[in-house]
């Protein structure tokens, strides 16, 4: 998909290139001219910001390491000067520090010195294809925040959309344009989905507003693990704590911005133990069925509990106040049989001190729907 | 705090902290181990922390969140030092008298202190017998530091061992060290930790990494998430010693994420080492640099493992891979990576401060040193044990342990968790020894210990052990995956009373497969629980099948609930249990049950008074038709 949308990029735009040394400089304008780019050359950092303020290109081609300004200060740059310009870097020195640090200023391709003309001319080629895409999210987002002052009917059937479209922007998304607007698509019938399911939230605006908050609230996870790939599992562990699920939504993104597929994310998360698919109960009650509490009667507790509450092990109420999990030792394994509510540890409890907690929780559940 | 730049300065430090900067000497020692959360000890601590203020006492009196003390169904555990006067069960509400009679008057408040079998009360916490048996040298620091405080690690000598490797010893010493000293691995397998270091050590490559396995997926055992929350320092110390001696520039902690509290103690315990210049570049002004990152395991069992606990790390989905060659040269990254329990790590210091001579002065011929126990099931006493190795289990089972609870007899003993076998009473004489254990088709593993009396059942059991591993297995070798969901489908079949004669044959020729042809140690041990169960307890697994009959009366499909209507006071009890509301009368007339209705959740069983005792376990009349898949 990506592939197509780049082919079809065109090539009568305009490059810059930015290297200290003459002979990548002029190798890269014979490979770019081939292609029928209009490539512009600078031999260092102040050089290059003053050509892309005249010539507005496309994609800037950085070197990271020359005299002068650095690569790195050139693209903390280039966004004032137009924020449609796509970087590609290329250095000599391929560490992953520098990947990473290029990468949170915005680069769009990394390439390795020595490197093949090829390897040039597809990263430009879909470096000019995302500038294109950034340029029509940019003017969607403008159109939108428009409509939204201009205090449209709520019914507006696009309006999740569109404010995911002004959203996308200020994430500067790796994706086309149709594949943005496809992936859009999805959380909308997504946020729509929860919407009705839940029945909790009753305002679409809202929807939104929770679904932007909540990649914010990713990006800030992933920011934190300095966008590792190898820190996928923690990711997915610091989302789960803080939402008690992984929402479909926050899972692609993890997947856009590590660039790693969302296949491979979906493995891990049905894999572990710890992680949830579904949305949970307003709160986690859990069972333990280690060894400690199998042979003091955890498995009756747990028929207990189950039969309680009304719902299986792995269950989630209609209502979503409940959760019931069974887990494999919660490491007290000295009181059991152990149940954990909320988090807070019960050692071999009677049914009556659990009938009392879980209609404190019930109670507490309907306050907060009342005040909503 | 300042950066210690040599081995003096770390001195001089301690010196600070002994003398001038000195805590006071009384102190409120208030358990804070997961344990003792579980039973309110955070309201506890809170309330002496106000009653020490009220009663004026806040200056000269200590009040010490500390790490857990294993007896933790007595807790909350709270100890007066200095004169170590040992309360059980604490509330917050007997804070007030604690600090007025002990503290202000010297006063010992009787009936908190522990009741010995002839009702003497004791007071001293190495009176009590779960403790006097013990020799508590990697749990003793517990109590007395507060892990969220490195300064209290220090005071008490911590570091010095790393000091000591840094300064007056080459690598290959320390190794020498821990090689003489033969420190066998605590995780399970009990593999010499010396000859590994040394693998990877000698293993080409500048990148090497060392490994803390704090995965501790046993279920049923809580020992590392005690020394992890109870003193993180001990752990961290041990392995830069270790990365000192086998050349290792990293260091990674897994630990389950199930563990919060060992996370977070953790996590403040690297922030201060690297603070005091404990961690990091030029240690102790050594030249040597080296740092540790955690990482939380998302639970599977199966990421114990060292090859997957790695994969996991990597970031992918923790599966084992074939052992061609070892994690020790190919681990981690494709480097030589050293992988050992939390449990081995603390013994680290200890060995290297004290000698191998001292270390190998207890215990048996081939396993030396003590080894931590989470003792729990039906004894009487229940917590986690540090004992010498060649301790024997009836000693651990009843001086310690206190025997069965409630005047039932003893069945087994299950140690070594998924992996190992239950030991019958014949063999409770057996000493804790790797290969003793081992011989006897079970094993020492990393420290589970289940006691199990007559009210459990062993068919029952040994599908539990076989249910677990068919879940947490990865499923990625045919052998494991199959072996075990067919040996839980026929244990399922004889659990519901559809056992078919030929069912144990099947079952041993499975456990042979298993064994035989498994990818990692999951599978290959998979079939101890069931093989040591069907030696042993082969008469139960025989009434189930024959008799459709559950001597125990655990299996659901085998028994019903029944009211003894002679004995029944109607009393509403067990009708007010009943989540079903299966249970029909009229109070003060006998009660009955609606069996159509009835779950068999034994809710009724467990809320009819001792005295009464009318509900009653019976063989079912005929099993009933529940399908099993
Ligand atoms: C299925 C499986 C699960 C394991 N789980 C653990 C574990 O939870 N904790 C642990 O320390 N070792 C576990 N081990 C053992 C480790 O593979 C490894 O041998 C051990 O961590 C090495 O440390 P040691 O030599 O200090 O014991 C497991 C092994 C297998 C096969
Ligand atoms: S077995 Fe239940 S807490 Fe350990």
């Amino acid at each position: 998909m990506v592939q197509t949308e780049a082919a079809k990029a065109p090539t009568n735009v305009d490059v810059l290139v930015i290297d200290d040394e003459e002979s990548v400089r002029e190798s890269c304008r014979h490979t770019l001219d081939l292609e029928g780019y209009r490539t512009h050359l600078a031999p260092d950092g102040l050089g290059g910001l003053k050509l892309a303020e005249e010539t507005r290109p496309r994609v800037a081609v950085v070197d990271l390491r020359m005299p002068g300004l650095s690569g790195i200060e050139v693209l903390e740059r280039l966004p004032a000067i137009d924020a449609r310009i796509v970087p590609v870097v290329i250095t000599g020195f391929g560490t992953v520090d520098n990947a990473v640090a290029s990468m949170k200023l915005g680069a769009f391709e990394f390439i390795t010195k020595p490197f093949e003309p090829a390897q040039l001319v597809d990263a430009v080629r879909r470096g000019v294809a995302r500038s294109l895409g950034r340029e029509h999210a940019m003017a969607t987002a403008e159109r939108a925040s428009a409509a939204a002052t201009a205090a449209r009917a709520p019914e507006e059937p696009d309006v999740i959309l569109k404010g995911l479209e002004a959203l996308s922007e200020g994430y500067a998304l790796g994706l086309t344009a149709s594949n943005l607007v496809e992936e859009l698509r999805q959380l909308e019938a997504e946020a729509k989905h929860h919407a009705e399911t839940l029945g909790q939230i009753k305002k679409r605006e809202k929807v939104i507003g929770d679904l932007v908050a909540d990649l914010r609230f990713v990006d800030a996870i992933i920011q934190k693990h300095d966008f590792r790939k190898n820190a996928l599992i923690q990711i997915l562990l610091d989302i789960q704590s803080k939402k008690h699920w992984l929402p479909r939504h926050a899972l692609m993104w993890v997947s856009r911005r590590l660039n790693v597929p969302l296949s491979r994310i979906y493995e891990i998360a049905n894999f572990y133990e710890a992680f949830s698919l579904t949305p949970q109960g307003a709160h986690l009650i859990q069972v333990c069925l280690g060894t400690a509490c199998h042979v003091r009667g955890g498995p009756l507790l747990l028929k207990q509990v189950s039969a309680v509450l009304g719902i299986g092990a792995g269950q989630t109420d209609p209502k979503g106040i409940f959760t019931l999990k069974s887990v494999n030792c919660l490491g007290c394994c000295a009181l059991a049989p152990v149940v954990t509510v909320d988090g807070r540890y019960y050692g071999n409890p009677d049914l009556r001190q659990l009938r009392e907690l879980f209609q404190a929780c019930e109670a507490e559940v309907a306050t907060e729907v009342a005040a909503s | 705090m300042t950066k210690l730049n040599s081995a003096k300065d770390l001195a001089a430090l301690r010196e600070r902290l002994t003398t001038t900067h000195k805590r006071p000497d009384r102190c409120v020692a208030v358990c804070s181990g997961t344990g003792c959360l579980a039973t309110k000890a955070q309201v506890c601590a809170d309330a002496f922390a106000t009653e020490l203020q009220r009663q004026g006492l806040a200056g000269e009196v200590e009040l010490r969140r500390t790490g857990c003390y294993g007896f933790c169904e007595r807790g909350p555990v709270v100890v007066i030092q200095p004169e170590d006067v040992t309360y059980l069960g604490v509330k917050a509400s007997d804070a007030a008298e604690i600090v007025e009679s002990t503290l202000n008057q010297h006063q010992v408040v009787e009936r908190l202190l522990f009741k010995d079998d002839h009702g003497t009360r004791l007071q001293h916490l190495n009176d009590i017998p779960f403790y006097k048996y013990q020799t508590r040298l990697l749990l003793d620091a517990n109590t007395r530091i507060d892990p969220k405080r490195i300064d209290d690690y220090v005071a008490n000598g911590g570091y010095s061992a790393l000091s000591k490797a840094l300064f007056e010893m080459k690598p290959e010493e320390v190794l020498a060290v821990i090689k003489h000293a033969n420190l066998r691995g605590r995780g399970g397998g009990g593999f010499p930790a010396g000859t590994k270091w040394e693998t990877t050590r000698k293993a080409p490559g500048d990148i090497k990494y060392v490994l803390v396995n704090a995965d501790e997926g046993d279920p049923g055992a809580y020992m590392d998430r005690s020394l992890l929350e109870g003193n993180p320092h001990s752990i961290l110390e041990g392995l830069i010693i270790g990365a000192y001696t086998i050349g290792a520039c990293e260091g990674f902690i897994y630990v389950r994420q199930e563990y919060p509290l060992a996370v977070t103690n953790t996590l403040i315990a690297l922030d201060q080492a690297r603070e005091y210049g404990l961690l990091g570049r030029n240690i102790l002004g050594s030249g040597f640099d080296f740092d540790v990152t955690v990482h939380r395991g998302a639970g599977a069992f199966v990421s114990g493992e060292s090859s997957a606990l790695m994969t996991a790390i990597e970031g992918r989905v923790g599966q084992p891979r074939p052992k061609y060659i070892h994690t020790s040269v190919k681990g981690l990254f494709d480097r030589p990576s050293n992988l050992n329990n939390v449990e081995t790590w603390a013994n680290v210091p200890l060995i290297v401060n004290r000698g191998s001579d001292w270390f190998r002065s207890m215990g048996t011929e081939n396993s030396k040193g003590t080894k931590i126990f989470s003792l729990v099931g039906k004894v009487v006493n229940t917590g986690l044990v540090e004992v010498p190795m060649g301790i024997t289990l009836r000693d651990i089972v009843y001086k310690i342990g206190g025997g069965i609870r409630g005047n039932k007899k003893f069945k087994a003993v299950q140690t070594g968790g998924p992996s190992g076998g239950f030991l019958p009473e014949s063999l409770l004489d057996l000493p804790v020894d790797f290969d003793d254990l081992w011989n006897n088709g079970s094993m020492m593993g990393s420290g589970g210990m289940i006691v199990l009396d007559e009210d459990n059942c062993m068919v029952d059991s040994a599908r539990f052990y076989i249910d677990f591993l068919a879940h947490e297995g990865c499923g990625v070798c045919v052998p494991c995956r199959e072996g075990l969901r067919q040996s839980l489908h026929i244990l399922n079949n004889i659990v519901a009373g559809k056992g078919r004669e030929g069912d144990i044959e099947l079952l041993e020729e499975l456990c042979d497969l298993l064994t035989n042809a498994s990818r990692c140690a999951l599978g290959t041990s998979a079939s101890f629980p069931v093989m040591a169960a069907l030696k042993h307890y082969r008469d139960e697994f025989e009434a189930h099948i024959r008799d459709k009959r559950c001597p125990a009366r655990v299996c659901a499909d085998l028994i019903q609930y029944e009211i003894d209507q002679q004995k029944c006071v109607g009393c509403p009890l067990c009708a007010k249990s009943c989540p079903t509301k299966a249970i029909h009368g009229t109070p003060k007339k006998p009660y009955s049950i609606e069996q159509s209705l009835c779950i068999k959740c034994g809710a009724c069983h467990q809320v009819c008074p001792a005295k009464v005792q009318a509900v009653l376990k019976v063989p079912a009349l005929a099993p009933r038709a529940t399908t099993v898949s």
